[in-house]
């Protein structure tokens, strides 16, 4: 019963920040993944951090490459960062498909796409996620 | 002077039996306040003052709402706990017995097996049979009859009972490797057997676009850029056939969720065919 | 009667005159003073067992400063639910909301501040009430509100003379919605050099405008170089310089599709997302800037606070 009940809270006066930081920490566990990462980290530097946001999805979709070479290969990581970059194109999207962030943009992890059928987190359109 | 003084002092001897010796912590007190925490359904802070007066007061109206309390806050193994605490010649024990299925449902989905009890009356029995059949929905392997599946349930739960039936016996799934293959034969094809238009029409678009771009750089003999929009061409078209078993999967995901979902649905609004209690006037 | 009554000195006396036993209270060894003193006590016992009340009051009140506070609002909801007096009453639906605040839950907070009102017995009380809404307002940032109810309590003929506390509560109310000129001004409203009113405007003059980022950025880096972010700016310049050649070039050797391709799909992405990095790097920048103000007042501020 005494864990049940609620506490003081210690209430914060500053504000949320809905920004999400670029991670361009290096976490490789091979040469290969170091190269990539490196190659991911100079795109970001260079050219993503420069050229505004164009990605309504989150992650974005060299990050959904990224996370996608993670969980499978390097070879069905790139079909399915096809796959996405097909659907970023299409203009119709989104409107009753794909849940939402906090901060607006589509909820699309590819955690749904590894043809695992046992992997997939389905949620509604309209669904506010709550981490990320 | 001492006669005088004596007066005075039985004067407020006398009165002194009047004045407030209430006590807030008496059992029937504490009891009427938490009655009062029910009905405004401060539950959490209600099962706090019942647990100090159970043990003093063996009264069965005060352990069934625990039960009830905790399961309300969503505590449901608690609830269950509270249960086996509840004698089973107590007038709640078949309200509890339903009730303790009510939270195994919600917490752990899934088939219940469980006897009948001789203290069911005829609205009890009903609620426990609807319970049953509703958990075998819960379970992989599904093989009852439509006639008997339907059998305890009132008339307006009928339409919701039999589609529920319908869909766990024939899930309106769709075949990914359909989806595929048509996404081989015309790429996006599959994506909008699957019902993704939107995405079907694009990538139909977009590997039309670089297999045109292709044939035209080969024919003006701009090669270099010929093979780079064929290779451009060729992963997107076989990223498509890959999405489109994708979006075939997530589909089948969809009608799962949907299906849940609309269960959870319908048994909240029939309170998982419990009675509402009121406890308050 | 009185007879039977009749004090005396000796103890039980049977009289046969009249066939009247007669009992005695045999004090006759108690002295005057030490009897009155017994006299005085037993009347102040008497009052103190009165305040079952107020010892229940007091039990909560110290759950509350123990800072036991869902235990300290069951103890005031159960005097409240039996006693229908108003002695208690203000105190109690006050220090119960002010538990509810402290625990976060805001809008069992301010029911009990609008009973706390409901109950109070003097101007003084229904205004610390008001008060104690508008501060729970102020925390959950619901600041439309806040202002709303302030505005009412300035209009209020009965509080001409909280002006000071108004204006002061309205500043905190525009700390909160992050507009610090007008927070400024609201302090200087009690005392033209206010503690406050000179750190708003501190905080107000550091943060950038983005508004103004925006509009530098027509010059591709202006307005990150504004912001402080000069990498970013020279990337930003470096790209736009790029694209913007081979576009013109393309052009003026006539290959307009070219032009056209390179000018939209590279050169306005580029550009357009130089503006919007301005942008962005100036609302973080301010969102840190008057985050750390709202830590130094969280935690070294010693006036009053919501």
């Amino acid at each position: 019963m005494e864990n049940l009940k609620w506490r003081k809270s210690d209430i914060s006066y500053e504000k949320q920040i809905h920004f999400s930081k670029r991670d361009y920490s290096f976490q490789s566990e091979n040469a290969g993944e170091f190269i990539t990462k490196s190659l991911a980290n100079a795109y970001w530097f260079f050219i993503s951090d420069v050229d505004g946001d164009n990605c309504p999805f989150r992650p974005t979709c060299s990050a959904f490459l990224l996370q996608s070479a993670k969980e499978t290969n390097i070879f069905q990581a790139s079909l399915m960062f096809f796959d996405r970059f097909t659907r970023d194109m299409n203009i119709a999207k989104g409107h009753d498909h794909y849940p939402r962030v906090s901060a607006g943009y589509y909820y699309d992890p590819p955690q749904n796409y590894t043809l695992n059928q046992g992997r997939i987190k389905y949620l509604p359109p309209a669904f506010i996620v709550d981490d990320e | 002077m001492r006669n005088f003084l004596t007066i005075i002092f039985l004067i407020p001897l006398t009165v002194h039996p009047q004045s407030s010796s209430f006590d807030f912590h008496s059992p029937e007190n504490v009891k009427k306040f938490a009655d009062h925490l029910f009905c405004e359904e401060d539950y959490l802070r209600a099962i706090e003052q019942y647990e100090l007066i159970n043990q003093k007061m063996d009264n069965d109206t005060i352990k069934f709402k625990v039960m009830l309390g905790y399961s309300e806050l969503g505590f449901f193994s608690e609830s269950n706990d509270f249960f086996r605490g509840i004698n089973d010649k107590s007038i709640f024990y078949p309200d509890a017995y339903l009730l303790s299925f009510k939270n195994q449902l919600i917490s752990e989905p899934g088939l219940i097996i469980a006897p009948s009890i001789i203290s069911f009356n005829a609205f009890q029995m009903k609620s426990f049979c609807k319970l049953i059949n509703i958990s075998m929905l819960y379970e992989d392997k599904f093989n009852i009859s439509k006639e008997n599946f339907i059998a305890p349930f009132d008339a307006e739960e009928l339409n919701s009972v039999s589609t529920f039936y319908d869909y766990k016996v024939e899930p309106p799934y769709k075949s990914p490797a359909l989806a595929g293959l048509l996404s081989a034969v015309i790429p996006g094809s599959g994506k909008m057997y699957v019902g993704e238009w939107g995405d079907g029409i694009t990538a139909l678009v977009v590997t039309s676009l670089f297999a045109f771009l292709a044939y035209d750089n080969f024919h003006a003999d701009h090669t270099t850029r010929a093979w780079i929009f064929t290779g451009l061409g060729a992963f997107f078209y076989a990223g498509n056939i890959y999405g489109s078993v994708a979006s075939a999967q997530i589909f089948n995901a969809r009608i799962d969720f949907d299906f849940n979902n609309g269960l959870e649905l319908f048994l909240k609004q029939q309170n998982y065919f419990l009675p509402d209690y009121d406890f308050c006037e | 009667m009185i007879k039977v009554l009749e004090i005396c000195y000796k103890g039980i006396r049977f009289s046969s005159h009249k066939n009247h036993f007669q009992f005695c209270l045999p004090y006759t060894f108690i002295p005057l003073y030490l009897y009155t003193l017994l006299l005085i006590f037993s009347s102040s016992a008497e009052l103190h067992s009165q305040t079952e009340i107020e010892k229940q009051f007091n039990y909560a009140k110290k759950l509350y400063d123990e800072e036991k506070y869902f235990d300290a609002v069951t103890e005031f909801k159960r005097l409240l639910f039996f006693y229908d007096g108003d002695i208690y009453s203000y105190e109690s639906n006050l220090l119960t909301g002010l538990s509810y605040k402290n625990g976060a839950k805001f809008s069992e907070a301010i029911q009990h501040f609008t009973l706390a009102g409901l109950n109070s017995k003097n101007i003084d009380e229904i205004f610390i009430a008001r008060l104690e809404i508008i501060k729970v307002n102020i925390l959950r940032r619901t600041t439309g509100r806040a202002l709303a109810l302030l505005d009412s309590l300035q209009n209020d003929s009965k509080f001409t003379g909280k002006a000071d506390e108004i204006n002061y509560w309205r500043g905190w109310t525009y700390i909160f919605s992050d507009d610090w000129e007008k927070a400024s001004s609201s302090f200087s409203n009690i005392q033209s050099d206010h503690r406050l009113a000179l750190l708003c405007d501190s905080v107000a003059n550091d943060l950038y405008n983005p508004t103004l980022a925006k509009t530098l950025s027509i010059l591709p880096g202006a307005g990150q170089f504004y912001t402080g972010e000069y990498v970013s700016g020279i990337i930003s310049i470096g790209w736009n310089v790029l694209w913007g050649y081979l576009t013109i070039s393309a052009f003026m050797e006539d290959r307009v599709f070219d032009g056209l391709m390179v000018g939209s799909l590279l050169w306005w992405r580029f550009y357009s997302g130089n503006i919007q990095n301005a942008e962005k790097f100036a609302i973080e920048k301010n969102l840190e800037k008057t985050n750390s103000a709202l830590r130094y007042l969280q935690n070294d501020y010693n006036g009053k606070m919501p």
